[in-house]
C-alpha cells in the first residue's frame, strides 16, 4: 500500500485537572490514506473530538498531547524524542506554531465542526468571511477571491449565490450555515478535512443531501476526509474504513462492510444491536447496559469489560492492545479483545463475570459527583 | 363538510383533537406591523402571522402511543403544547377524556393537568438543579394536593425504583446524575400524579444510543404497566418505528399522513412520507444509501404555499389539466422552474438550458409556447419576469395549488385507518368510498377536499 497521507502511532492526550488526570486519548494509531474517507465512531466521552484536536494540535491548556507521533505527508506534526537529560522534548523536525498556523491548518487540514452557528461569525456577512478566508490563504487579491467565494458557494448548492453572498449567518438555516463551513474547508483545496459530527445537529433530509454533495465533491477534488461521527448509520453510508473508539482508545478498525458484517469486538456488535432499525420494526432493543466510566479512572484489564455481555475473569487482568486478525488475503481488520485466538491468554478457560450486562437492571452512576448528601 | 384533517372521530378516545390551530405574531409590540405609506391614510397596519400548526386533527385512543414526526420547524413542539394547553390555541378543539380544553380555565384546567403529564427534550434544563432529586419528583403531588408528607416520600422512592434508578438516590442532586438517568427522573415526575397521558417531547434525542435504547425500554414497560397513553414526539424516524402504535407525519403545520405504524412504513401513501423514509440513513453499508433526496428548503409558515404544503418541494406535483404534456416533460418544466425560482444556473442561452433542463422530453402546444416564452425573458437576463410565468402559468395552476388534499385511503396492510393529504390518492380513496359508501363522508369528492383559503 502506497504511503498514508497522514499517519498517527500511538497518540495520547491528557488533561491535568484538580480531580487529577483524565487519559482522554491514550495511545491510538490509525492512518488515511488518499482520498479515503475515515470513519471515527464512538458514543460522547470516547475521546473523538479530542483525537482531532490533537492532530491539529489544538489543544489547550489543562490539556497536553503527552505522547505518540503524528505525520502528514512526510512532515512531523507531533513527535518526541528523549533530550540528553532524559526529559522528553519536541523533536527538530516537528513543525513550529507559526508554519502549523499558516501552512498546515485551512491549507493542508481543514476542519468543520458541529455547530455552524458558533463557527461563523454573527456580525460579518457569510459572503465577507468566506472572501476572507480564500484572500488570506490563496494570495488572490479582493475582487478574485470573491469571484471565487461565489464559485464556491454555488458548488455547495447555495440558492441564488449572488444576493445571499451579503446577507448574515442568521440568515440561513442550519443545513445552509453547514454547507458554508463546508465551501469554506473546500476553497483551499486541502488534502485533508476532518469534520467534526458535521451532520449531527441536522434533519435526516439536510443530512442526506449534504452527505451526498460531500461524496460528490470528494470524488471531485480527491480530498481525504476524517468523518467523527457517533452514528453508525452515517458510517455505513460514506465511510471507507472505520475506527471505532471506546474510553480514549481504538477498540476496532476494519473496512466498513467487516466492520458490519464480520464485527470483531463486543462493543462494537453491542453498539450495532442497540440502535432501532428504520427499515424493519424490532420487538425489543438490546441496549449496552450502564454507562461509560469517566476516562478519569479506567477500568482495570479491558476497559469495556464492565458492560461487557461476553466478559470473563482475565477480561479485569489482561489490557488487549488491537490486533490483526484478518486472515491472508483478506483486509485489515484489528480488534482489541481478547476472545479471539490471536490473545492466547486463556480467555476459552476463563470464568464469566458478573457485569452490567450480565447481572440486571441498576444502572452505574457516573464516577465524579456520586456521593449522597 | 369543513374537516380538513383525517376525517376520523371516535368518541371512545382518550383524546381528541378537531382542527387545531395555534397562529403567532410575527412582530410584537406597540408599533408592530406598522407601516408607512406615500398615500392616504399614510400609516397602515398589517400584521402577519407564524402559522405554526394550521388544522390538525387525530384522535388518540387509550393506551395507545402516537408517534408524531417531521423535520424541526415543522410545528410539532407547538402543536404537542397547544393539546395540553400550555399554549392557548387560535382555535380548534381538544377533548380529552370528553371534556375541551380549549375552553377550560382557571381551576378546572388546573385539575385537569393532573392527567396529562410531559417529558421535554433537554433532561439538563429540565430539573432544577438546586433541588434535590426526591423533592423534584414530589412537586407535582404537592401541587395537586395528593398524600401527606410521608406518603409522598415514599411514592417518590417507589417510582424512582419503577423507571430503574436506585430509591437511595433521593436525596442526590440532578447534577450528579448522567443524562440517561435525568430522563428517568423526568419519568418519575411525570408519573408522580398518576396521569392518563404523557407527551413525550423528543425524550431521547439527546440521548446516546446505547443509552436510548434503555430509556426507550423502560418508557415501554412503565406503559404496560400504568397504562399509559403516549404522544411521542421525535425527529427520528427509526426510533418512532420502535415505539408507535400508529404514527402522524408533520409538515409546515399540517398533518399529512396518519396510518398505523407498519402500514405508514411500508406502504407510505404521501410523497413527503416517502422522501422522509428514503432519507434516513440505514446502519448498514450493503443498503445503498438512501435514494431520491428532495430538494429545496421548507418554506415559510408566515406564507405557506395553498394547497398541499408540499406542493412546492414534491417529486410528484400534478400536471394542470389545461396541458397535455408527457410526464417526463411535465417533470422538466417543474425542474426548470425550481431551478429558476432558486437562480441554480448563470447560463442566459436558451439552447444552452434546453439541452441541460429539457434534454428528453420537451413540451409542445400551450406549455411549450410558454417556455419559449419564459427562456425568452431569461435570454435577456429578466429571471423575475422568466419565474412569474413559470409560477402562474404552471405551478399555480396545479390541482396541488388549488385545492387542499385530504383523503382516506384504505389500509393494505392493517386494519386501522389510513389518512393521506397527497391528490394523488384520490381515486384510491373514492374506490373505497364507493365500496363502504356509509362509513366515511370524508373521502366522498368535494367534501374531503376543501377549498384552499386562500
Amino acid at each position: 500500500m502506497s504511503e498514508p497521507l497522514l499517519s498517527v502511532r500511538d497518540l495520547k492526550t491528557q488533561f491535568f485537572t484538580e480531580d487529577g488526570t483524565v487519559r482522554a486519548v491514550d495511545g491510538i494509531s490509525f492512518d488515511v490514506h488518499e482520498g479515503e474517507i475515515v470513519g471515527l465512531v464512538g458514543e460522547s466521552g470516547a475521546g473523538k473530538s479530542v483525537a482531532t484536536s490533537s492532530i491539529l494540535r489544538l489543544v489547550d491548556s489543562p490539556g497536553e498531547i503527552v505522547g505518540g507521533e503524528i505525520e502528514f505527508k512526510g512532515e512531523t506534526i507531533f513527535g518526541l524524542e528523549e533530550g540528553d537529560d532524559g526529559e522528553l522534548r519536541p523533536r527538530d523536525e516537528m513543525l513550529t506554531e507559526e508554519e502549523m498556523r499558516q501552512r498546515i491548518r485551512g491549507r493542508e487540514i481543514a476542519i468543520i465542526f458541529q455547530d455552524p452557528m458558533e463557527s461563523l461569525n454573527p456580525v460579518f456577512t457569510v459572503g465577507g468571511q468566506l472572501r476572507e478566508f480564500i484572500e488570506i490563504n490563496r494570495d488572490l487579491d479582493a475582487d478574485e477571491a470573491k469571484e471565487e467565494a461565489i464559485d464556491m458557494l454555488r458548488e455547495v448548492g447555495i440558492p441564488a449565490p449572488e444576493s445571499r453572498y451579503d446577507e448574515y449567518p442568521h440568515q440561513f438555516s442550519g443545513g445552509m450555515r453547514q454547507r458554508v463551513l463546508i465551501a469554506m474547508a473546500l476553497a483551499c483545496q486541502p488534502d485533508l478535512i476532518i469534520a467534526d459530527e458535521p451532520t449531527t445537529a441536522l434533519d435526516v433530509t439536510v443530512e442526506g443531501e449534504i452527505l451526498e454533495m460531500v461524496t460528490e465533491l470528494q470524488e471531485k477534488y480527491d480530498t481525504s476526509f476524517i468523518w467523527v461521527t457517533h452514528d453508525m448509520s452515517v458510517v455505513a453510508e460514506i465511510c471507507d474504513r472505520v475506527n471505532v473508539m471506546y474510553l480514549g482508545e481504538i477498540i476496532e478498525q476494519a473496512e466498513v462492510d467487516d466492520l458490519f458484517y464480520d464485527t470483531k469486538h463486543p462493543y462494537t456488535s453491542a453498539l450495532l444491536d442497540s440502535m432501532p432499525r428504520p427499515d424493519r420494526t424490532v420487538d425489543e432493543l438490546r441496549p449496552i447496559q450502564g454507562v461509560m466510566p469517566e476516562a478519569i479512572d479506567p477500568p482495570a484489564g479491558c476497559r469495556f469489560h464492565s458492560r461487557c455481555p461476553e466478559a470473563r475473569e482475565v477480561c479485569r487482568e489482561v489490557h488487549p492492545e488491537p490486533r490483526e486478525l484478518s486472515e491472508d488475503g483478506e483486509a485489515p481488520h484489528t480488534a482489541a479483545c481478547v476472545k479471539h485466538d490471536a490473545f492466547d491468554v486463556g480467555y476459552d478457560e476463563s470464568p464469566p463475570i458478573e457485569t452490567q450486562a450480565t447481572g440486571g437492571f441498576s444502572a452505574g452512576f457516573t464516577e465524579t459527583g456520586g456521593e449522597a448528601e | 363538510m369543513t374537516e380538513v384533517g383525517p376525517p376520523e372521530s371516535d368518541p371512545e378516545a382518550l383524546l381528541q383533537v378537531r382542527d387545531l390551530c395555534k397562529y403567532f405574531d410575527n412582530e410584537s409590540g406597540l408599533l408592530a406591523g406598522v407601516q408607512l405609506d406615500d398615500e392616504f391614510p399614510y400609516v397602515s397596519r398589517s400584521t402577519s402571522d407564524v402559522r405554526a400548526v394550521d388544522g390538525v386533527s387525530f384522535d388518540i385512543k387509550e393506551g395507545e402511543t402516537l408517534g408524531l414526526v417531521g423535520e424541526s420547524g415543522c410545528g410539532k413542539s407547538t402543536l404537542a403544547r397547544t393539546v395540553l394547553r400550555l399554549l392557548e390555541p387560535t382555535s380548534g378543539s381538544v377533548y380529552f377524556q370528553g371534556e375541551d380544553l380549549a375552553e377550560l380555565s382557571g381551576e378546572p384546567l388546573r385539575r385537569m393537568r393532573k392527567n396529562m403529564q410531559m417529558i421535554f427534550q433537554d433532561p439538563q434544563s429540565s430539573l432544577d438543579p438546586r433541588m434535590k432529586v426526591g423533592p423534584i419528583v414530589e412537586e407535582p403531588m404537592k401541587a395537586h394536593d395528593m398524600l401527606d408528607e410521608e406518603g409522598r416520600e415514599a411514592r417518590a422512592k417507589e417510582l424512582l425504583e419503577k423507571v430503574g434508578l436506585d430509591p437511595q438516590h433521593y436525596n442526590r442532586y440532578p447534577h450528579a446524575f448522567s443524562g440517561g438517568q435525568r430522563q428517568r427522573v423526568n419519568l418519575a415526575r411525570a408519573l408522580s400524579v398518576n396521569p392518563d397521558f404523557i407527551v413525550c417531547d423528543e425524550p431521547v434525542s439527546a440521548l446516546d444510543v446505547s443509552i436510548q435504547a434503555q430509556v426507550l425500554n423502560t418508557m415501554e414497560e412503565l406503559q404496560e404497566e400504568f397504562d399509559l397513553t403516549y404522544l411521542f414526539i421525535a425527529h427520528d424516524l427509526s426510533v418512532i418505528r420502535h415505539i408507535s402504535d400508529r404514527v402522524a407525519v408533520m409538515y409546515l403545520g399540517n398533518v399529512v399522513e396518519l396510518a398505523d405504524k407498519e402500514e405508514l412504513f411500508e406502504n407510505p401513501k404521501h410523497p413527503y412520507t416517502r422522501a422522509l423514509l428514503d432519507a434516513i440513513p440505514v446502519p448498514d453499508p450493503r443498503s445503498g444509501g438512501r435514494t431520491a433526496l428532495l430538494s429545496g428548503d421548507v418554506p415559510s409558515p408566515i406564507d405557506p404555499p395553498s394547497g398541499c404544503r408540499f406542493r412546492t418541494r414534491c417529486p410528484e406535483v400534478i400536471q394542470p389539466d389545461e396541458y397535455d404534456m408527457t410526464e417526463d416533460a411535465w417533470r422538466n418544466v417543474v425542474e426548470f422552474q425550481r431551478a429558476v425560482e432558486r437562480r441554480a444556473f448563470e447560463e442566459t442561452d436558451p439552447d444552452a438550458l434546453r439541452s441541460r433542463y429539457f434534454d428528453d422530453a420537451v413540451p409542445s402546444g400551450d406549455a411549450g409556447t410558454l417556455l419559449d416564452e419564459a427562456l425568452g425573458h431569461i435570454e435577456r437576463d429578466e429571471f423575475e419576469d422568466a419565474e412569474r410565468i413559470l409560477v402562474e402559468r404552471f405551478a399555480d395552476q396545479s390541482v396541488c395549488a388549488t385545492t387542499t388534499p385530504a383523503y382516506e385511503v384504505p389500509s393494505d396492510l392493517t386494519d386501522g385507518r389510513h389518512y393521506s393529504a397527497c391528490h394523488l390518492r384520490r381515486d384510491e380513496a373514492l374506490a373505497s368510498a364507493v365500496d363502504e359508501p356509509a362509513v366515511d363522508d370524508a373521502a366522498r369528492p368535494g367534501a374531503g377536499a376543501t377549498e384552499a383559503d386562500d
